[in-house]
């Protein structure tokens, strides 16, 4: 190594020395170059927005609030407490005090002001200013929305503050839709729930009088594809999120149907049937209700996924003796084979940004949701435990949410959430037990 | 007459002598089972308190002892066999521990197993292969799940120190100062790792120590002990683990030596330039510099296009250190969209200023030499993390 380091020195000086007339030219600026970093929170500062009317005044600490724990809750980002601030923020117009900033290293400032005018209508305005560079990042932006959609707006802001440091999409606005778990393990309640992606505003879409399983999303967010026992054996069903009506979807005859999943136009249902007792995979057109058969193996094909172009789909399969992950053509045909590590695979989830593929990965007695990317390659696990399964993807692709069961007869499910680097894995607050998250795209 | 006296004076001393001790007989009664360690031989006795409970031998010994007044009356002494089986029971909680080593073989052994191990079940190399990183990680400066990842790992502050928005030099005393200062404590540099670890591989960092004592067991007891073949395959999962990061580091190397060379030599080629004013900076300065900047350069927040971006931005300095914030301008960008080029050049210009709002180490001398300087912030070594 040395002797590299000296030839090259060697080399390169004499080298240098030749040229002395192109090193003169260069009579420029020192270069250096900069490769390790640190990776830490970055702390940002949201004191209180301004309340522009007195009505509006609660409202607008609850606001600032919600942002703050947003963008905390992204392991990201770092509050800066509003006991460390130097100069309050009176008003959303007047200069900003860079240096007063500085000075307590925030890098980050969202101020924002909150009026209701008289329909009752809220609006909420902010700017987000990069402190140390003593400029604004960004315009500033204006949400309007009723008074019980505060949470939203809240979440929209925190959307665009994310958004603009991080340079990728938020994810904050956005609903999960689980199943709700009540009594003990073998006399367990489960209906279908909808929550904001923070467990706010919890709606519960059926009664427990049946099991319900894997609800999913349509891509817009609208419609929700869930499995039910209602008739006995598992029939796939679709329902409507704001009427929360809903109808059995015509899968191919077959005893069981489920783990269906839309496809990124909406229009398509690809689900698992078992038939004879072999389970393969079909594809559903929604408005004609007619069904394709995509997979012919002796084996159980389950779990599919569509990639985000539609133009493939990722499966778990057991047809080289354990469950397995495999790619094939949207419309069938050949599969190849993309988990090789030890262990069984299953429950894999395409990412929104088309990169990753999440999974379920069991292994030495123990669970772990993992990543990797599409050809399988750079599997990360990202958990451990005595039950993790069922992985979602945020959607921006950048955190992960799952079920993860305690063990025992006592045990619960419940959801957990965590970064696709590893890091800020954190429970999710839902009231009750929970399990099988599917998260929705961001809401409009 | 005196005969008589005597006679019947030692008899009665006897008499009263038998009675009391007599009375000892008594107490033991009530602890029936001291009647059946007779029916049990001495050393089986002894290996079942020795197996139970020494204590309680002991406390069965004092109890007597406190009855003997009430005794004095009762006359149903005639048992001397009694009186025997009580010196019998303090000598067998002596004997005990004689009894008890050669005999229950199970507390003993023990620590002569965890001897043993050491040396017959380092020699495998998988165990060698997962010793060395443990040592280094059991400090504090182990890669945990901290919230700071930097290349230098910082040890936990400890709990009464002060990890504060406002960063606080320690006082120190001036001679020309008037007014007294008060004490004041450094501000602690916050906790960080220098990698990302995510709980799939804290579990397995901690696999060794687990697994390592039921290994030995089985061998060198060979008792029937079971569970011998499950432990063994665990070990095996973590030399797999280990070997990545090791080539990664020597790779990591090469390009900073050849980097180094670059830098001298070129250093060398600046030396000849007419720069109006000092010497050329030394590496150690611009190594101070560099690792300056790095502290404040925080990747955490990138999004992944944007950490695939490597960006040149220039500055202008001032003569005290620190940067000129208007400055700073994006020189050029390779590997990303425009939107990630922005995000990573904003990361990079957030790094200077931050780090340079007290000024930057530089020599002042050498002020035409880094009055302007160009920075490539890449961010390749940040991704793996």
């Amino acid at each position: 190594m040395r002797h590299v380091t000296q030839l090259a020195t060697a080399a390169l000086t004499a080298l240098a020395m030749l040229l002395p007339l192109g090193a003169t030219a260069q009579d420029g600026p020192l270069r250096i170059e900069i490769t390790e970093g640190v990776i830490e929170p970055l702390p940002v500062a949201v004191p209180n927005f301004v309340p522009e009317t007195p009505a509006a005044t609660e409202m607008a600490s609850q606001i600032a609030r919600v942002v703050t724990e947003d963008l905390v809750g992204t392991g990201l980002f770092r509050e800066v407490p509003a006991s460390a601030y130097i100069s309050p923020v009176t008003s959303f117009s007047a200069p900003v005090q860079y240096a007063d900033w500085k000075a307590i290293n925030a890098q980050a400032l969202v101020t924002g002001a909150v009026s209701k005018d008289a329909n009752g209508r809220i609006n909420v305005k902010f700017r987000l200013y990069d402190v140390f560079a003593g400029q604004e990042m960004g315009d500033g932006l204006q949400f309007s929305g009723t008074e019980a959609g505060w949470r939203r707006m809240a979440h929209k802001v925190a959307d665009a503050v994310y958004s603009r440091i991080t340079g990728e999409g938020g994810y904050f606005d956005s609903r999960v839709v689980y199943v709700a778990e009540t009594g003990p393990k073998d006399d367990r309640r489960k209906r279908l729930a909808i929550m904001d992606y923070d467990g706010a505003n919890t709606q519960y879409l059926t009664d427990s009088a049946s099991i319900v399983l894997a609800p999913r999303f349509s891509p817009t967010g609208d419609r929700v594809l869930y499995t039910s026992y209602e008739t006995g054996s598992p029939r796939i069903f679709v329902l409507d999120v704001a009427s929360v009506g809903r109808r059995e979807l015509p899968t191919a005859g077959g005893n069981m149907a489920f783990s269906p999943r839309f496809g990124p136009n909406g229009q398509q249902v690809v689900y698992s049937m078992e038939q004879g007792g072999n389970t393969d995979l079909y594809s559903m057109d929604v408005n004609s209700g007619q069904s394709t058969r995509l997979t012919q193996a002796p084996s159980i094909e389950t779990a599919p996924s569509f990639s985000p172009d539609g133009s493939q789909i990722v499966f778990e399969s057991d047809r080289s003796g354990s469950p397995q992950l495999y790619i094939m053509p949207a419309s069938g045909g050949e599969a190849r084979r993309i988990s090789f590590g030890q262990g069984r695979y299953g429950t894999p989830v395409w990412s929104p940004r088309g990169d990753l593929i999440a999974f379920t990965k069991q292994n030495k007695g123990r669970f772990h949701i993992g990543v990797m990317r599409t050809d399988g390659s750079e599997e990360r696990l990202l958990t451990a435990s005595f039950l993790d399964e069922g992985p979602t993807w945020s959607p921006n692709g950048r955190v992960i949410m799952f079920t993860r069961e305690t063990q025992g007869a006592q045990g619960q499910s419940s959801l957990y959430s965590v970064d696709i680097s590893g890091r800020n894995l954190k429970p999710v607050r839902t009231d009750g037990g929970a399990s099988d998250p599917a998260w929705s795209p961001l809401q409009r | 007459m005196h005969a008589g006296h005597v006679i019947s004076g030692s008899g009665h001393a006897l008499l009263i002598g038998w009675l009391l001790f007599g009375s000892f007989s008594i107490p033991p009664e009530p602890a029936v089972e001291v009647t059946n360690v007779a029916l049990v031989s001495n050393e089986e006795y002894a290996a079942m308190l020795a197996a139970q409970e020494p204590p309680g031998a002991a406390t069965e010994v004092e109890a007597p002892e406190a009855p003997e007044a009430d005794q004095a009356g009762t006359p149903e002494v005639s048992d001397m066999q009694d009186a025997q089986p009580e010196q019998a029971e303090p000598e067998v909680t002596e004997t005990t521990e004689q009894d008890a080593a050669p005999e229950a073989p199970v507390p003993v052994p023990e620590p002569q197993e965890v001897t043993d191990t050491a040396p017959e079940i380092a020699p495998p190399s998988e165990d060698i292969a997962a010793l060395p990183p443990e040592p280094r990680p059991e400090p504090d400066a182990a890669p945990q799940d901290v919230p700071r990842v930097a290349p230098q790992p910082v040890a936990r502050p400890e709990p009464d120190v002060k990890v504060d928005e406002q960063v606080q030099q320690p006082a120190e005393q001036s001679e020309d100062a008037e007014v007294e200062q008060e004490e004041q404590e450094a501000t602690a540099p916050e906790e960080a790792t220098t990698e990302i670890v995510t709980e799939a591989e804290e579990e397995k960092s901690l696999a060794p120590s687990v697994s390592k004592r039921p290994q030995a067991r089985p061998e060198v007891r060979q008792a029937a002990v079971e569970p011998e073949p499950e432990p063994e395959p665990e070990p095996k999962p973590e030399p797999e683990a280990q070997p990545d990061p090791k080539p990664e580091a020597p790779k990591q190397d090469e390009p900073d030596a050849v980097a180094a060379a670059l830098e001298k030599a070129l250093g060398g080629g600046e030396s000849e330039t007419p720069a109006p004013s000092g010497p050329p900076l030394t590496s150690g300065e611009k190594d101070a510099l560099r690792v300056a900047v790095s502290s404040c350069w925080n990747t955490g927040s990138l999004s992944s296009d944007a950490l695939r971006v490597t960006v040149v931005v220039s500055v202008s300095m001032q003569e005290d250190g620190r940067p000129n914030g208007n400055s700073i301008r994006m020189v050029s960008s390779s590997g990303g969209s425009d939107a990630a080029a922005r995000q990573a050049f904003e990361a990079a210009r957030r790094a200077i200023i931050r780090c340079g709002a007290s000024g930057y180490d530089l020599p002042r001398e050498k002020y035409g030499q880094w009055r302007d300087i160009e920075m490539t912030f890449n961010p390749e070594n940040m991704r793996i993390k």
